[in-house]
């Protein structure tokens, strides 16, 4: 009896020890993941952990440009329709099969059955007037070819985006006999282990991984499992994860709100990391307003606001200001992109008597979720005041905020775009008819004709020139005031080493390694 | 009859707050709305006598300039509760029967609610603003006054007095304001007293979630709030708006006891 | 009698679990903003959304949907979460565990403490000692929970580093580690709740030592100590058990900011985030199940109620 009890000790002791020698990274997240499907039921964090697990065909680099990832090479036929790609070899799944040309195909058919509810869907299908796919086939084991309707520049770094989950390659394994979702038997550096809601979601190194070399760029490069297990902890409280950085109960807080920033800073234990993301904070204007369809006062705002000065108040040196619509990390954001008019009160006085304003109110939406909107509010409204605006603020929940913004109901709005990762997509993202999509806040016809055509054009030089008329175009009419692009705060404690913030904002935890 | 400690120290800081809410309409050491965002996070200083907050305003001012419109949420709110709770307590209490069942189905499902999917509701259709917290905040608490009350009356209705009263040829209703409403009293004042603390607190919770007073209005609720991420870097502002929700508090509960004993028709035994 | 009065009070419940039902329903389809926008974000268009709505079932009319659910909720089904397709009921009944431990071992603590704290500050009314306790009691009622959490947080666990920060584990995994993850809450829990019942206690207590028979108690040669113990201290108990009950049915709705700050997978936080997510079958769900827990405590009460009224004791 007594000996069974010690044997059963023993047994457990066994059991817990390994464990206890090596807990796994553990890394906060401001909320747990909605599945595990890649490019499904979907937000910004499960896109994080979904994409340790699978890669796509093409993959982004750091520059947010596509780069081939599962495929060795692609080529685009002469009339700029069909894509080629050749798949890597030895490359394996998590399950241990081998990487061919059927499970593309199968998870490429998979992801455009509208059954599926993948998110990139009408980008692909024609619906967006983005790419239609009209073709898939696998000649050969180690060749996939797509073909569209006509070309699209934007196909490859929208199969790439990681809010489509990269339209990661996945064994058919993933799902039942009964066609119902498992889990992701992906190709990536770490495989899905024990997810429990509202806690954890715990990821295990694949063994078997087949890295590409050369260093980590972006979702692509040299992708090193370095620590054996993975652990993204679910932590709603931005203070209760600050607690538990600096109390040694997780290893890295990603996404950090600003205002928890003084503390971290000030603390030895910790090291503060930023880069500037691709998302965009603006102060949206509604030019269908009574009031603010008056250009003259949608340019007085902008000369009232000391911009430089709020935006080093809010993020200090940890990004700059970008009056553009495309991110300061875009390669195609020129020189002449980065001039903003200096704040000037006498004559925005001047546009706002010539218009005829008086004082009357102008009610700015702002929100509490995103602390940097808040204060650019709170910032904007005071500078406002000082040229004669009166704005007034409105603060709503996010999902209040969003429907306003999806209905173009509002006057002004201090609002964030999520990342685009491409500039014509940041030009999309704000220009459209408002008849039939009232979240557009600029309906211009002329610049949408420019948009249209900078998706279609292949040359860089010419890309750049239309993108440049653009911002001329933008900043004449104001319907928005650009700010600055958030900065990806990701705060790691000392020893932890290899974690690195960039542009589209996802954590990426390999690579990682944890001394000590 | 001496002049009792607690009322005289629940007097003069109730006067103290009072004072400073009328005092701030008029006059506060800097403009409290004024950022200065090269001054963000300061100390306290000569200049800034309880430092600056997360955008460079003086605290001084905002916590002068707060006291009115957080007492008068939170008063607003009280007497909203208080008078709407007791007629149905009192009402619930006194008719019985199927009149107290239904009033207390309403009442039941009411304080069941989340009061952030009440106030999230309330603040969608009234828009925001100071009343739609006042009323979120006393429909969320009404049904507590009511069942209080309703307890009051059902434990009191049955005693001597009240039978003596209606004995004597006196109606319900007279003998109801006459002898059963002061028996509520007690029970309720600590009760309204509490419920002004909740509410100063309700309103940082709200303001925390988007959902208080508008900025730039300062309040001591959406001071608190606000403050919270610097409690190490920055301790003091939170402490400061906290300090003068605890001394306001006592001032109110102290002073609510005092009135207790003067309204109590039962303390004059002692 | 009391078993028939219990019947009785059941059935009155039915009709307020449906009221809740439907409020809750109305105002959540009143608030603006719905899971599928939340969802698409910034890029929705129209299209989109509308399709993501006819999947979601949010294209119905409002009748018909608040019809299929409760139809399905009769049976026992709360449906799934449009967040992540969970099942909605056994989420809640694994939340409803946590919080549950959480919330009975603070009150009953709070209870335990403040019933003979506000007995003894009333049977010393107006000395120093009253003034501290009331002082006391009212400076907890003027924290807020989420800093008394987080003070609580930074100090135990990051300063003396007594308690893991962030975490659960259940009590049927590693009781002690499960102890460790949940002391916290339950300390600053009982805290706050001990300011409002302290003075509750208090109050009643000085009620109870105004009324005649505890003056013949005394007037009998009883002890002080054994009038306090005997008379005066059970008697202080009723009224604040209809608070108990009152603060137990609140405490679900307001123990969300408690288990965020302490990271506990509870009850609480399942509806808030629910809320912010439109996530209306949890929402509708939680209500359901909050209500119906409240209206049995309630109830329970008020079968206890008789039992400690002090004017049932004296006559």
């Amino acid at each position: 009896m007594r000996n069974a009890l010690l044997a059963g000790l023993a047994a457990a002791s066994l059991v817990v020890l390994p464990a206890a020698a090596q807990t796994p990274l553990r890394a906060s997240l401001n909320s747990d993941i909605r599945s595990t499907q890649p490019g499904g039921n979907r937000d910004f964090n499960t896109d994080s952990v979904i994409l340790h697990v699978v890669e796509g065909l093409v993959a982004l680099n750091e520059h947010a440009a596509p780069v081939p990832m599962l495929a060795e090479k692609m080529e685009l036929s002469g009339d700029g329709r069909t894509y080629t790609f050749t798949l890597r070899q030895g490359v394996t799944f998590h399950n241990g099969a081998p990487l061919t040309s059927a499970e593309v195909l199968w998870s490429l058919r998979r992801y455009m059955d509208p059954a599926t509810n993948w998110r990139c869907l009408p980008d692909l299908n024609g619906r967006s007037g983005l790419a239609k796919i009209t073709e898939m086939a696998a000649p050969d084991a180690r060749t996939v070819t797509i073909t569209l309707e006509k070309p699209a520049a934007l196909f490859l770094s929208t199969i790439a985006r990681p809010d489509c989950g990269s339209t990661g390659v996945l064994h058919p394994s993933s799902v039942g006999a009964d066609g119902a979702w498992v889990k992701p038997v992906g190709t990536g550096p770490y495989s899905l282990g024990e997810w429990r809601r509202g806690q954890y979601v715990e990821l295990e190194r694949f063994e078997g991984y087949a890295a590409l070399p050369g260093e980590r760029d972006g979702f692509a490069g040299g992708k090193r499992a370095l620590m054996p297990r993975i652990r993204f902890v679910t932590i709603p409280d931005s203070s209760a994860a600050k607690a538990a950085l600096l109390a040694g109960n997780v290893d890295v807080m990603t996404d950090v709100p600003g205002p928890e920033l003084p503390d971290l800073r000030a603390n030895r234990a910790v090291q503060v990391l930023a880069a500037p993301s691709m998302g965009v904070t603006a102060l949206l204007l509604q030019t269908r307003d009574p009031l603010l369809k008056d250009e003259r006062i949608r340019r007085a705002i902008a000369l009232a606001l000391d911009v430089p000065e709020l935006v080093t108040s809010i993020v200090g040196d940890d990004a700059p200001e970008n009056p553009s619509p495309l991110p300061s990390a875009s390669p195609f954001r020129s020189e002449a992109q980065t001039r903003r008019p200096a704040r000037d009160l006498a004559a925005a006085k001047r546009l706002l008597a010539e218009a005829g304003y008086r004082g009357q109110p102008i009610r700015m939406i702002t929100n509490r979720r995103y602390p940097n909107v808040y204060d650019a509010s709170v910032a904007a409204q005071a500078m406002a005041a000082d040229a004669g605006i009166k704005i007034e603020l409105e603060v709503l929940d996010w999902a209040t905020e969003l429907d306003r913004y999806t209905r173009g109901d509002y006057q002004a709005m201090a609002f964030i775009y999520s990342p685009r990762l491409d500039p014509s997509l940041s030009y999309e993202m704000i220009s459209g008819p408002k008849d039939t999509q009232p979240r557009k806040v600029w309906d211009d016809p002329q610049a949408l004709e420019l948009i249209q055509r900078s998706m279609t054009v292949t040359d860089e030089a010419e890309r750049q020139r239309i993108f440049d008329r653009l911002y001329g175009m933008f900043m004449q009419q104001v319907p928005m005031v650009v700010l600055y692009n958030q900065p990806d705060y990701i705060a790691v404690r000392q020893g932890v080493t290899g974690v690195r913030p960039w542009a589209s904002g996802q954590t990426r935890l390999w690579g990682v390694a944890r001394g000590g | 009859m001496r002049v009792r400690l607690n009322a005289l120290i629940g007097g003069a800081l109730t006067v103290l707050v009072l004072g400073t809410a009328v005092l701030s309409a008029f006059w506060t050491p800097q403009n409290p709305l004024r950022i200065a965002m090269r001054a963000r996070l300061n100390a306290p200083s000569a200049a800034h006598w309880l430092g600056t907050d997360e955008v460079g305003r003086d605290v001084v001012s905002r916590l002068m300039a707060g006291a009115g419109t957080s007492c008068l949420v939170a008063a607003l709110t009280v007497v909203f509760a208080v008078v709407v709770g007791s007629l149905v307590g009192l009402l619930a209490g006194f008719a019985r029967g199927w009149v107290d069942r239904l009033l207390m189905l309403v009442n039941d499902a009411l304080l069941a609610f989340p009061g952030i999917l009440l106030a999230l509701g309330l603040l969608a259709v009234i828009g925001p603003g100071p009343w739609g917290i006042v009323l979120a905040l006393g429909l969320a608490y009404t049904p507590t006054v009511a069942r209080i009350v309703r307890g009051a009356v059902l434990s009191i209705r049955e005693r001597e007095f009240v039978e003596a009263s209606r004995s004597i040829g006196n109606s319900e209703a007279y003998t109801m304001m006459r002898h059963v409403l002061p028996g509520t009293v007690s029970p309720l004042i600590v009760l309204a007293t509490s419920l002004f603390g909740w509410a100063i607190l309700a309103e940082s919770a709200l303001s925390f979630l988007g959902l208080g007073v508008p900025p730039p209005a300062p309040t001591w609720g959406n001071m608190l709030s606000a403050a919270r991420p610097y409690l190490e870097s920055a301790s003091w502002l939170g402490v400061a708006p906290g300090a003068c929700i605890a001394l306001t508090l006592l001032g109110v509960n102290l002073l609510g006891d005092a009135l207790r004993d003067r309204l109590d028709p039962r303390s004059q035994a002692r | 009698m009391s078993a028939t009065y219990a019947l009785k009070r059941l059935a009155w419940a039915l009709p307020t679990l449906l009221l809740v039902a439907v409020a809750v329903f109305a105002l959540l389809r009143m608030v603006p903003g719905d899971p599928a926008q939340l969802m698409l974000g910034d890029a929705a268009d129209a299209v989109q959304l509308d399709a993501l709505r006819e999947t979601m079932g949010l294209n119905q009319s409002l009748p018909v949907q608040f019809a299929r659910w409760l139809q399905a909720a009769l049976r026992g089904d709360l449906g799934r979460s449009l967040a992540n397709d969970q099942a909605v009921l056994p989420l809640i009944l694994e939340r409803f565990r946590v919080t549950a431990s959480i919330v009975l071992a603070a009150v009953a603590l709070a209870g335990l403490i403040a019933v003979p704290l506000g007995t003894i500050a009333a049977w010393k009314q107006n000395s120093a000692l009253d003034l501290a306790v009331v002082g006391g009691a009212t400076l907890l009622l003027s924290i807020p929970s989420f800093w008394l959490g987080l003070l609580m947080l930074l100090f135990f666990g990051l300063k003396l580093g007594w308690v893991p920060v962030v975490g659960y584990v259940g009590f049927g995994e590693d009781p002690w580690q499960a102890l460790l993850y949940v002391a916290l809450p339950i300390v600053t829990l009982t805290l706050i709740e001990t300011g409002v019942l302290t003075r509750m206690a208090r109050s009643a207590a000085i009620d109870v030592l105004r009324l005649e028979y505890v003056a013949h108690a005394r007037s009998k040669g009883l002890r002080e100590s054994t009038v306090l113990r005997r008379h005066v201290l059970p008697n202080a108990f009723a009224p604040t058990l209809t608070l108990l009950g009152i603060v137990l049915g609140n405490l679900l709705g307001g123990i969300a900011v408690i288990e965020t700050v302490f990271t506990l997978p509870g009850l609480g936080r399942l509806l808030v985030d629910g809320i912010t997510a439109r996530d209306y079958p949890v929402v509708q769900g939680c209500m359901l199940f909050v209500a119906t827990i409240y209206v049995l405590v309630n109830l329970l009460v008020d079968l206890l109620y008789p039992l400690f009224d002090p004017r049932v004791a004296a006559e």
